[in-house]
């Protein structure tokens, strides 16, 4: 891995801790497993592409497509609270809708940006390199992103959100009402990951409505890498552990793809990701058992 | 005041599995009284407290609250009105969050909640007396998370937040049944500090005979979703647990197999 890839990565990594925040808080706030990130975030992308090729303000597109991500979050959310369906199950169907609405958003399947105007356009003309203003443009995103949602979390209706997602009956007790809370939490874990598509689409230079595929699992592998690392007791470092995660889960890909040895190609990428969070995910049970397996032989 | 108006409950209406938990009840409160509910298993106990918190929608009849009917209002939604604490200790608190989380939403329990922060400085010193009362130094353990503490700690903690803010009527659904015996003593009696101090009406569901009798200021029986005994007053300071088993074989018209059922 040379400099350049590493950037790439840490790039990247900031850009799905973006998504990673979004999944930590439809998958550990909520305990609502939600797959519409699959298709909000090429939503982002193909709202911000064809909003800034058709000549908007690039800010303005990006703000249209955390809305839209948004709009896709609710949906999801009133599907599931309003008519009792699965939420894993309601997230598939606006999922799936979503693939024909980002194809109907752009008009057609890709749409290039090069040589448009983005967010890092007007530090690019004052002649810092792109590399270095989408890296710190992206990273000062996230730090932005991530106070507001800790800031959020502390406040009274963030407090509730967190209570309807541990104990529903306990937050009814104290007036929560868990449909508008869902509604709610989704909303912005979707616009979240709508922001990450739009800032995906401007720093990559495309949008295409296939890019989506896997974003949930991104997502999840950086939330579960992170909290295996950090060990998140508190929500600042739960919200850190997202990004870190993201990072971590980055170069472990770009290591992978670039060790010739192993013979990997681009293409690996989804079996890597499925693999690292399999992987992680059976840590800790695989720890448990072997501590309850010494124990058993100890005793005996 | 508070009126259950002819309640009716059936449970799973029409189909093989039906059950009339509740068969008209009729049932009013005065303001300040102290109410223990008794009754074997399946008396409808518990389905008549969750039919006036809200967890279940009366088949027929109406529950009156202050001259409002709230029948037709979502749990949530009547909490200014409706006080609970469970039976279960994990049920009441939330173990992920810390202490002084979990009175903070139980402090802005019938508020709009808003994006101002949840605690503030302020609400520290107002958790931190109350828990004071309680003589368990959690008033020092505010950013703990309220999972690390036993079972009698979360449920004298959920009592405490049940009363931080006004409230009509106040629903112990057997509070103190997941208890052991000195746990349980503790929070009955501290039951009995809070409702006094504070003049609360008050619902408590109980298995226990001598709970029914030793406390509150009325007991009523259930049988089979009905109100088959009600007593109060004078005639309530004279009896005994024997007394009121007798009184319930009578009521009921008929012996039960296993006295354990009520006596326990």
């Amino acid at each position: 891995m040379n400099l350049y890839q590493f950037f790439g990565a840490l790039e990247l990594g900031f850009l799905y801790g973006l998504v990673a925040m979004g999944v930590w808080l439809s998958f550990r706030i909520l305990d609502f497993p939600d797959l519409t990130v699959d298709g909000s975030f090429p939503m982002g992308a193909a709202i911000c592409a064809i909003f800034i090729v058709s000549g908007v303000d690039p800010w303005i597109a990006t703000a249209a497509a955390i809305i839209g991500g948004m709009i896709a979050g609710l949906t999801t959310a009133w599907i599931s609270v309003r008519f009792n369906i699965l939420h894993l199950l309601a997230s598939i169907l606006t999922m799936t809708a979503l693939y024909s609405i980002n194809l109907r958003i752009m008009g057609r399947p890709n749409i290039g940006l090069l040589g448009e105007d983005t967010i890092f356009t007007p530090l690019e003309n004052l002649g810092i390199p792109s590399g270095t203003v989408t890296i710190t443009v992206m990273f000062l995103l996230v730090l932005l992103v991530l106070y507001g949602v800790h800031r959020f979390l502390s406040s009274e209706m963030g407090l509730a959100m967190r209570a309807t997602g541990a104990n529903d009956k306990m937050a009814a007790a104290q007036g929560v009402s868990k449909k508008k809370l869902t509604i709610m939490g989704l909303s912005i874990s979707n616009g979240l990951v709508a922001l990450a598509g739009a800032l995906f689409a401007q720093s990559q230079g495309f949008a295409d409505v296939t890019m989506g595929v896997g974003t949930i699992i991104i997502g999840l592998a950086a939330v579960i890498v992170g909290e295996a690392i950090l060990n998140p007791r508190i929500i600042v470092t739960a919200l850190f552990a997202c990004i870190l995660g993201s990072i971590l889960y980055r170069l472990t890909i770009t290591l992978a793809l670039n060790a010739t040895f192993l013979g990997l190609q681009a293409s690996d990428l989804n079996l890597i990701t499925a693999l690292l969070v399999g992987i992680a995910m059976m840590t800790p049970r695989l720890r448990s058992k072997l501590v309850d397996f010494k124990a058993r032989r100890g005793a005996a | 005041m508070i009126r259950l108006e002819n309640i009716h409950v059936t449970f799973n209406p029409g189909s093989a599995l039906e059950k009339k938990a509740i068969r008209g009840i009729k049932l009013g409160l005065k303001e300040g009284e102290f109410v223990t509910v008794i009754g074997a298993n399946g008396a409808g106990k518990s389905t008549l407290l969750n039919t006036l918190c809200g967890d279940v929608v009366p088949t027929k009849g109406k529950v009156v609250i202050d001259g409002k009917n709230v029948t037709p209002l979502q749990a949530y939604q009547r909490v200014d009105l409706v006080a609970r604490v469970f039976q279960d200790p994990r049920a009441g608190t939330c173990p992920n969050l810390t202490i002084a989380e979990n009175m903070a939403l139980a402090y802005a329990r019938g508020k709009r909640r808003g994006f101002k922060l949840a605690i503030e400085d302020s609400h520290r010193y107002i958790f931190k007396e109350h828990l004071a009362r309680l003589n368990l130094g959690l008033e020092n353990r505010l950013d703990d998370a309220i999972g690390g503490l036993s079972g009698g700690q979360r449920q004298a903690v959920s009592l405490i937040m049940a009363v931080l803010q006004p409230m009509k009527i106040l629903a112990l659904d057997e509070h103190t049944a997941a208890l052991d015996p000195k746990t349980a003593a503790f929070i009955l009696d501290l039951t009995q500090q809070i409702v006094e101090e504070q003049g609360l009406t008050t619902l408590m569901v109980t298995h226990s005979m001598q709970q029914a009798l030793g406390m509150g200021t009325r007991t009523i029986m259930l049988y089979e979703g009905k109100v088959i005994f009600d007593v109060s007053g004078e005639e309530r300071k004279k009896l005994k647990v024997k007394d009121l088993l007798d009184l319930f074989h009578k009521a009921a018209g008929q012996e039960l197999d296993d006295d354990k059922l009520l006596l326990e």
